[in-house]
């Protein structure tokens, strides 16, 4: 189980990459950091880093329009 | 939007293994491994061109040598790169004696030679020798910040060979140049100079190295951020429909399936035609405003032109949507005749919005419309509306009075529904809702109820950091939120500076460099517009001053409010359509979402029909809203009825006795 910004959760998958991460949550917005256990994932890293089971992940959306 | 490739190669420099993304020109990254390479053309912040030819490197792909200019070289393979190989040193030396020969007394020139081993002064000496130590190099970084930073083409080569020179067109000053100095900033030998600050700022320097820093997030940061530039704010249509908050159906729903018909890329595709800068901010080099051309209207009185439309923006979009009317051709009619008939389109669109929910629920009918069919997605009445509202004639009039008026006229004419009308008007002191759902977003409920003007969103826009970052989970944290960003939003305005260069543009370290409370800032950004204030009158600001400053026209503000008998604790409470599901559709589309809701707060509803859990949601909402808005009032100074303490007038310097005189019966 993983555990997205303290609240949400989704089922872990072996293999799983951040952008898997990102695409099961939804989120598609062009500003966001992401926090993998408190290591700060690069974005051309998203495709490649592979999140372990029970981490805890930041997805940071940092507004903008508004 | 632009995505970067991610695939990594790894290749060896100098027989050490680096890894670099596909794609990625050479040079950055060579200079980030801390390898020097010398360069004249190179900047970080634009397009390289090679025409320096400098930084030449020599690479071995699949057992064959070349030299290549490493600045613009794309790897694409896994390469072997010699960056001080004998050939590549001879040829850099002989390249530099060339300029040093050419231009002798330019610094750059001295310290490039002096880095590639070129001594000899006189060996390419010629009558083409320039001794200034300000000549022009032709590095053609000029030439590049005026199209890249700024997307203007002022500046150019001119002439061929060694007649190559930079000039504006015919060789004359250029009228279309709007004196935005990029050129001369990013000039390597001080060959063009600002001759004429033109506002007479007291220290135009500071000025323009916050400005440029914009510029350059601009060129080179916005295609893979919020392409403003492309399309504008509209750029968050298709963002909001995926996070659910895009206004469907008078705030009922955040998508829909059609969305597709009046977001972004059918702007762009079929709709946009003018995307430069249209200088509504004097060398703006974000140039967010898009037009459409040649646009033919097919209603009212100019039914048949061909028009120019400036627009549509997200709220004009996000209100079509509001409307349930998926029609890119109506979303630009409506936002031209909005525009002509000196309507806001927000106002507008929202409170159509209302009307059509009524018109479907019974609560006005063919009657009361003067025969106009206003379902929601009625795109041809809801232009006739708009017709008779500027005509003065017709049901346009009565829906031109705004939701408040018609919120209270038909309550009053439908008791049994009274509670229902209510909900659903999305308005609060008057002004309508702008085109955000703020349903499960406790802080943006507060930051559009509590805004001091009515709901719109430009006080304090907090549906990320609330709804989906979950970082301000406490109401002391929504507070805070809801301190700092009114206030910081109301005082640049206090200036006159544009919101958008505050967040539709961000530093690409912003939030590694800081944690997400102080990042949701923008640190870097905010410091622009505190750098700009000083730069324009010599006072430094900073987050204090500039917090005070802001709250003391934000209470100012307030109290204004309370004299003309509005801004009580009453007139800060949203409708419910603003906190949670009205109808029983509604509750029901997002039953998932709102049953797990109240199954982790504790409450049993396994037996509960629709309409029971929406009481127990509703009940539920309504108490957090009542503490998020006195967490607010009291982290503002104002006492638990959102009434300003006299301790914070004096604290702020505007005790004054005919504030003073209006407060103190209420405290």
């Amino acid at each position: 189980m993983l555990t997205i910004n303290n609240r949400d959760k989704i089922e872990w998958q072996p293999g799983m990459t951040v952008s898997d991460v990102l695409n099961k949550m939804g989120y598609n917005y062009s500003l966001i950091t992401v926090t993998v256990n408190g290591v700060l994932i690069l974005e051309e890293d998203y495709d490649t880093y592979e999140v372990e089971d029970n981490a805890q992940i930041s997805v940071f959306h940092l507004a903008h329009g508004g | 939007m632009a995505k970067k490739k991610t695939n990594k190669i790894n290749i060896l420099v100098d027989g050490k293994p680096i890894t670099i993304v596909e794609d990625n020109f050479l040079l950055p990254d060579l200079l980030k491994n801390n390898i020097a390479i010398p360069t004249l053309c190179h900047h970080k912040d634009l397009t390289p061109n090679g025409s320096c030819r400098l930084c030449i490197v020599e690479i071995e792909e699949r057992g064959r040598k070349r030299l290549v200019t490493s600045c613009n070289f794309p790897v694409r393979s896994e390469i072997k790169v010699e960056t001080n190989s004998e050939v590549v040193k001879k040829y850099r030396q002989n390249l530099a004696e060339m300029y040093l020969g050419r231009w002798p007394n330019v610094e750059i020139i001295q310290k490039v030679a002096r880095e590639c081993g070129a001594t000899d002064k006189d060996k390419y000496k010629s009558y083409l020798t320039e001794d200034s130590a300000h000549a022009c190099i032709l590095c053609g970084h000029c030439t590049r910040a005026c199209n890249e930073f700024i997307q203007e083409d002022i500046i150019d080569f001119a002439g061929r060979g060694i007649k190559r020179h930079i000039a504006m067109p015919f060789e004359n000053v250029d009228p279309h140049c709007v004196g935005c100095t990029s050129c001369a900033y990013v000039c390597p030998t001080g060959a063009i100079q600002v001759s004429d600050n033109r506002n007479h700022p007291v220290n135009a320097k500071l000025i323009q190295e916050h400005g440029m820093k914009v510029n350059a997030e601009m060129a080179t940061l916005d295609p893979y951020q919020c392409r403003m530039r492309e399309v504008g704010t509209a750029n968050i249509v298709e963002v909001m429909n995926n996070y659910d908050l895009l206004p469907v159906k008078n705030f009922k729903y955040g998508t829909h399936e059609d969305t597709w018909r009046i977001d972004s890329n059918m702007m762009k595709k079929s709709y946009f035609t003018q995307g430069h800068p249209d200088q509504c901010w004097h060398g703006c080099s974000m140039a967010c405003a898009k037009a459409v051309e040649d646009f033919e209207l097919r209603t009212g009185p100019y039914k048949g032109h061909k028009v120019i439309v400036d627009g549509p923006e997200y709220e004009t979009a996000a209100g079509s949507s509001n409307m349930g009317c998926f029609d890119m051709d109506f979303c630009v009619e409506y936002n031209f005749y909005c525009d002509t008939y000196g309507i806001d389109t927000i106002s507008f669109a929202t409170c159509m919005a209302f009307v059509m929910e009524c018109f479907e629920n019974g609560i006005i009918d063919k009657k009361d419309t003067d025969g106009l069919e206003l379902n929601f997605g009625a795109t041809t009445d809801t232009l006739e509306i708009l017709h008779q509202m500027a005509r003065g004639k017709g049901f346009g009039v009565e829906v031109g009075q705004g939701i408040k008026y018609l919120k209270n006229k038909w309550a009053e004419k439908h008791p049994e529904k009274a509670d229902f009308v209510r909900d659903i008007g999305m308005e609060v002191k008057g002004l309508e809702f702008s085109e955000y759902v703020s349903k499960e977003s406790l802080a943006q409920q507060a930051g559009y109820s509590l805004a001091l003007k009515g709901p719109q969103h430009d006080e304090a826009w907090l549906i990320f950091m609330d709804m989906v970052n979950n970082q301000i989970p406490s109401f002391e944290d929504k507070a805070e939120a809801l301190y700092y960003f009114p206030l910081f939003r109301t005082w640049f305005g206090l200036y006159g500076l544009c919101k958008i260069v505050w967040n539709d543009v961000v530093p690409a370290d912003n939030a590694q460099k800081h944690p997400p409370q102080i990042a949701a800032k923008i640190p870097e950004h905010v410091e622009n517009y505190w750098k700009f204030v000083e730069g324009m009158t010599g006072r430094k600001v900073d987050e204090k001053i500039m917090l005070d400053e802001s709250a003391k026209v934000h209470n100012l503000q307030k109290i204004m409010g309370l004299m003309l008998g509005k801004n009580s604790f009453e007139d800060d409470i949203p409708p419910y359509r603003a906190v949670g599901p009205v109808t029983e559709e509604e509750y029901e589309s997002r039953q998932e979402r709102y049953d797990g809701q109240l199954k982790e707060l504790g409450f049993d509803i396994d037996d509960k029909t629709t309409p029971e859990k929406m009481a127990i949601l509703r009940k539920y909402r309504y108490e957090q809203y009542d503490k998020v808005q006195k967490a607010a009032y009291k982290r503002r100074g104002w006492n638990e009825k959102g009434i300003p303490k006299i301790e914070r007038l004096k604290e702020l310097g505007i005790d004054l006795p005919e504030l003073v005189e209006i407060i103190e019966p209420l405290q």
